[in-house]
């Protein structure tokens, strides 16, 4: 009998063990090298031949940019790949030794990276390394409330003119990094502006196609603010701009009646946030005898694959525009 | 809310099919519970529902998809998996049941939630959705989730009208039982089995880290009220059904306003209630009980002594001399403890 | 002490071995129990009494040894044996009646799924009569004294109506009315050709109440009929020097 407490306990013990060894390596830091838009790489000549400094970024659309403006210059590491939400990701052991070992640290802030904050602080503060909130760079007259709480909501990513607040964030703070490369960041900088500003040109040519009243957005999460406010277009969710809380009844009800009563023709899940809500909103408005499809996937608080064109800022929100307008002129099947 | 229209109920379908769900889950762990709580087990449906959070994620990493049914059975088999290592512990070693409990309970959740976060780190949504079964999501139950949980709650209803006095037996005197040549082993089995079945039934909607409530508490609450077994089943499938019901009903009310938590609070109140209220076992009528019977026994002492002074001289006061008092008489059918003592 | 299986003994134990853990409860025990005897086991704590009965109904684990009823083995006999368990062994908080307690002895009889019919309760309540408590038959279980709880359990082995009645410590903690009531019940199940065997406690009615005694501490030290073997020495044998005092109370064999 002594023998076996003696096993039992080695084992629960090794358990034990192996659980905080494991630990320690869950959480794998992405190792994504974003793609970036081909024609601004290959236009400018960039100064360096190995990346200079260690960047590390939250979400892939920061990293996208900072591997944009940094080029060769900056080696780019995402904490979050694609499909991964980031309102509810908590930072590993791993993570945090990515981000002790980084040169310059790029996130989201307005409490996007709601769980991580207090790791920025203390980076920040304690070791003095550079940790730029990227759309904390947006004026505050451009910052957009959430209704219910009271809170900045952080999905600044949606509208491309805003965006470049960001990317001159980055600029900004890899110039201030490596000041004897300031000219080619602002180079690329430039380069991509002008490719956001393309972007807002398309988004809104591509909308312009749907009619007025047809033109309601409705997603999974209320993450689409932005884009609503510059394109013109109405958005509804039946959760907030935050994915930790549980669905309400209630907002179920809301958002199957919206969609009944200005009889839209589609509803979208997003690739971070699971489609169960979306489903049951569909149900419900096909059990009133209105039809209904899922239009397609957004990308909202991550992008796509990387390697694919929706794994980069420009083709995600490109993405997410040609799904939308496709669903709301019907044309989309499910 | 203004003016809630009952019949929502029926005509709308999220609260249709919420409520329909929660009436299912409330009446299967309800009946689950009274067993559970007379066998002394309440905690071991705690210990399941949270031993079933690793299944849930190992189901998905094996399958890849997120469907229901997968997912559920993922969780059976971790939930007995953790039983068994529970009665493993306690039977091969001198850790007590409490303890194992304890440990199993932690190991295993504490292991789900390390898959959890490692699975939510991997590229791909198919796996958005996972961390749901922490609290549930009561409010996206469809018309299928409703099917299968009537479905597999018909056949436990099924299964313990038919082995009714094999679980009687089993619940009551298990030694006993197997000297009749009862299957004692296969009985206990198939009623965890329930028990894990109750569990997960209700994993989708209530989530894995409340569900526990919804095993021990309309069976502790029912007990309060009746002493036959029929009743005291059909009292906590009662219970269950009430708590769930409004539960959904009144968190439809508001916007953002969590299922699974107030249910649980409905059951909450229905125990709270039944502790202090309930008519032969309810704390407040046993204290009020008390102080009658106080007062009745100090009033018999003061006729003892009036009569016993009105026999003698009234000279001396005689403390020491008073009389014993004549032997409380107790009824043909008097309990052996303190309560019946001085019933009327 | 070796007899051969005999169809017409109701219990031989043979090399009876039990353990838990490192320490023999029960050490290489032969009894046989002659038909219509009434025999007590007596012995100091833990000697093992209990499971000695529980080895026998298969309810322990045993080390070594045979038990057999009317010369087959307990699995094939069990419709032959009633137990009759320590009062202690249930929480009597349980919510049901002294009558369906009682009509739980004729689940042995009714298989898988069927429920008892109005012949089982009726035989349930006569057995009730027969201890003396059928007005208490709608009583919770709960409200019974310590006594007649043990009557609702001896009610519930005589509705088996077996041929062997096995008891362990039916005796302890119950008052002298109940005490009375148990051993006319005994002694009643003894005339009609019954075999009682009962863990009793108190060594001073074993030659009222019993014929047959088995002294038993670890090892068997001696059965047989009272008059025979429940001797001083075999009782110094059993419980040590201590016993002395008891013999000098006047339990002579």
């Amino acid at each position: 009998m002594k023998h076996t407490v003696r096993f039992i306990s080695f084992v629960v013990i090794a358990a034990v063990g192996v659980m905080f060894v494991l630990n320690m390596f869950v959480g794998s830091a992405q190792q994504s090298e974003s793609p970036t838009a081909q024609s601004t790489q290959e236009a400018i000549p960039s100064p360096c031949t190995a990346p200079a400094a260690n960047a590390v970024a939250t979400v892939g659309m920061i990293a996208d940019i900072v591997s944009v403006v940094g080029g060769e210059c900056v080696s780019v590491t995402a904490l979050m790949g694609p499909g991964v939400d980031p309102h509810l990701y908590t930072a590993t052991e791993r993570d945090v030794e990515t981000l002790f070992n980084a040169d310059i640290i790029f996130y989201g802030g307005l409490n996007l990276e709601a769980r991580m904050v207090d790791i920025f602080e203390q980076i920040s503060t304690g070791l003095g390394k550079p940790t730029i909130p990227v759309s904390e760079n947006v004026p505050a007259e451009n910052i957009l409330t959430e209704v219910v709480y009271n809170a900045a909501d952080p999905h600044v990513w949606m509208n491309p003119l805003l965006w470049a607040y960001a990317v001159e964030a980055v600029r900004d703070g890899l110039t201030e990094l490596m000041p004897q490369y300031a000219d080619y960041f602002t180079a690329t900088t430039d380069a991509y502006l002008i490719e956001l500003h393309a972007l807002d040109e398309y988004i809104r040519q591509q909308l312009a196609r749907v009619p007025e009243e047809q033109r309601v957005l409705v997603t999974a999460h209320d993450a689409f603010q932005y884009y609503s406010h510059a394109y013109d277009i109405e958005v509804h969710a039946p959760q907030g701009i935050t994915t930790e809380s549980e669905v309400g009844v209630q907002n179920i009800r809301d958002t199957i009646a919206l969609l009944v009563e200005r009889q839209i023709p589609a509803i979208f899940v997003e690739t971070s946030v699971s489609p169960d809500v979306v489903e049951a909103i569909v149900e419900g408005v096909r059990d009133q005898g209105h039809e209904i499809v899922i239009g397609g996937s957004l990308f909202s608080d991550a992008m796509g694959d990387a390697g694919t064109p929706e794994g980069t800022y420009i083709g995600m929100i490109r993405h997410n525009t040609d799904v939308i307008v496709a669903g709301l002129l019907g044309e989309a099947g499910s | 809310m203004n003016g809630f229209d009952l019949s929502l109920i029926f005509l709308d379908y999220t609260i249709r099919n919420v409520v329909l769900g929660a009436l299912v889950l409330g009446i299967v762990s309800g009946t689950l519970s009274a067993f559970a709580v007379l066998r002394k087990q309440s905690l071991l449906g705690d210990t399941m529902s949270h031993a079933a959070l690793p299944g849930v994620i190992i189901a998905f990493l094996i399958t890849g998809v997120r469907a229901p049914l997968p997912l559920l059975i993922g969780a059976m088999i971790a939930g007995w998996i953790g039983t068994l290592i529970m009665r493993l512990i306690t039977a091969e070693t001198r850790i007590k049941q409490d303890s194992a409990q304890g440990l199993v309970l932690s190991v295993f959740f504490g292991f789900g939630m390390a898959l959890l976060s490692w699975v939510t780190r991997q590229p791909g949504a198919e796996h958005s959705g996972l961390d749901n079964f922490l609290f549930g999501q009561a409010a996206a139950t469809v018309a299928e989730d409703v099917q299968t949980m009537a479905m597999v709650g018909i056949l436990v209803l099924m299964l313990i009208v038919v082995f009714w006095k094999e679980f009687k037996l089993i619940s009551f005197d298990m030694q006993y039982a197997k000297t009749l040549g009862l299957r004692v082993g296969l009985m206990d089995v198939l009623l965890t089995t329930l028990i894990v079945v109750a569990v997960v039934v209700g994993l989708q909607m209530v989530g894995v880290v409340l569900m526990s409530a919804m095993i021990v508490a309309p069976g502790v609450a029912a007990r309060q009220w009746t002493n036959r077994l029929g009743v005291m089943i059909g009292l906590s499938a009662m219970f269950g059904a009430a708590a769930g019901v409004t539960g959904a009903l009144v968190s439809s009310t508001a916007l953002n306003m969590p299922t699974g938590p107030v249910i649980v609070l409905a059951i909450s109140a229905i125990v709270v209630v039944s502790l202090l209220f309930a008519p032969e076992r309810g704390v407040i009528w046993e204290h009020i009980r008390q102080l009658r019977r106080r007062g009745v026994l100090h009033a018999q002492i003061a006729r003892q002594r009036l009569i016993t002074d009105s026999k003698r001289p009234a000279i001396s006061s005689q403390p020491a001399n008073q009389p014993v008092a004549q032997p409380i008489p107790v009824q043909s059918g008097g309990s052996a403890n303190a309560k019946g003592v001085l019933k009327p | 002490m070796v007899t051969k299986n005999a169809n017409n003994i109701p219990l031989v134990i043979e090399d009876l071995t039990v353990a838990y853990r490192e320490e023999p409860v029960l050490w290489d025990v032969d009894l046989t129990v002659p038909q219509g005897a009434l025999m007590a086991i007596v012995g100091p704590n833990g000697a093992g009494k209990s499971t000695l009965i529980k080895a026998a109904l298969d309810l322990v684990d045993k080390a070594a040894g045979r038990v057999t009823i009317y010369g087959k083995p307990y699995a094939e006999q069990r419709q032959m044996v009633a137990y009759v368990p320590q009062r202690g062994s249930v929480d009597w908080d349980f919510p049901t009646n002294a009558l369906d307690v009682v009509t739980m002895g004729r689940y042995g009889r009714l298989g898988w799924i069927k429920r008892p019919t109005k012949s089982d309760r009726q035989i349930a309540y006569e057995s009730l009569v027969k201890v003396g408590m059928e007005s208490f038959a709608q009583r919770q279980i709960s409200q019974l004294s310590g006594g007649q709880q043990q009557r609702v359990f001896l009610a519930r082995a005589l509705a088996q109506d077996a041929q062997l009645y096995i008891m362990d410590e039916p005796f302890q903690g119950v008052d002298a009315t109940t005490e009375k009531a148990i051993i006319t019940v005994l002694k009643d199940l003894q005339a009609n050709g019954r075999t009682v065997l009962v863990v009793h406690h108190d060594l001073e009615t074993v030659p009222e109440y019993f014929d047959h005694v088995l002294l038993l501490n670890v090892k068997a030290i001696a059965s047989g009929r009272v008059d025979e073997v429940f001797t001083p020495e075999n009782l110094r044998a059993t419980y040590g020097s201590r016993v002395d005092a008891l013999i000098r109370q006047g339990v002579e064999a």
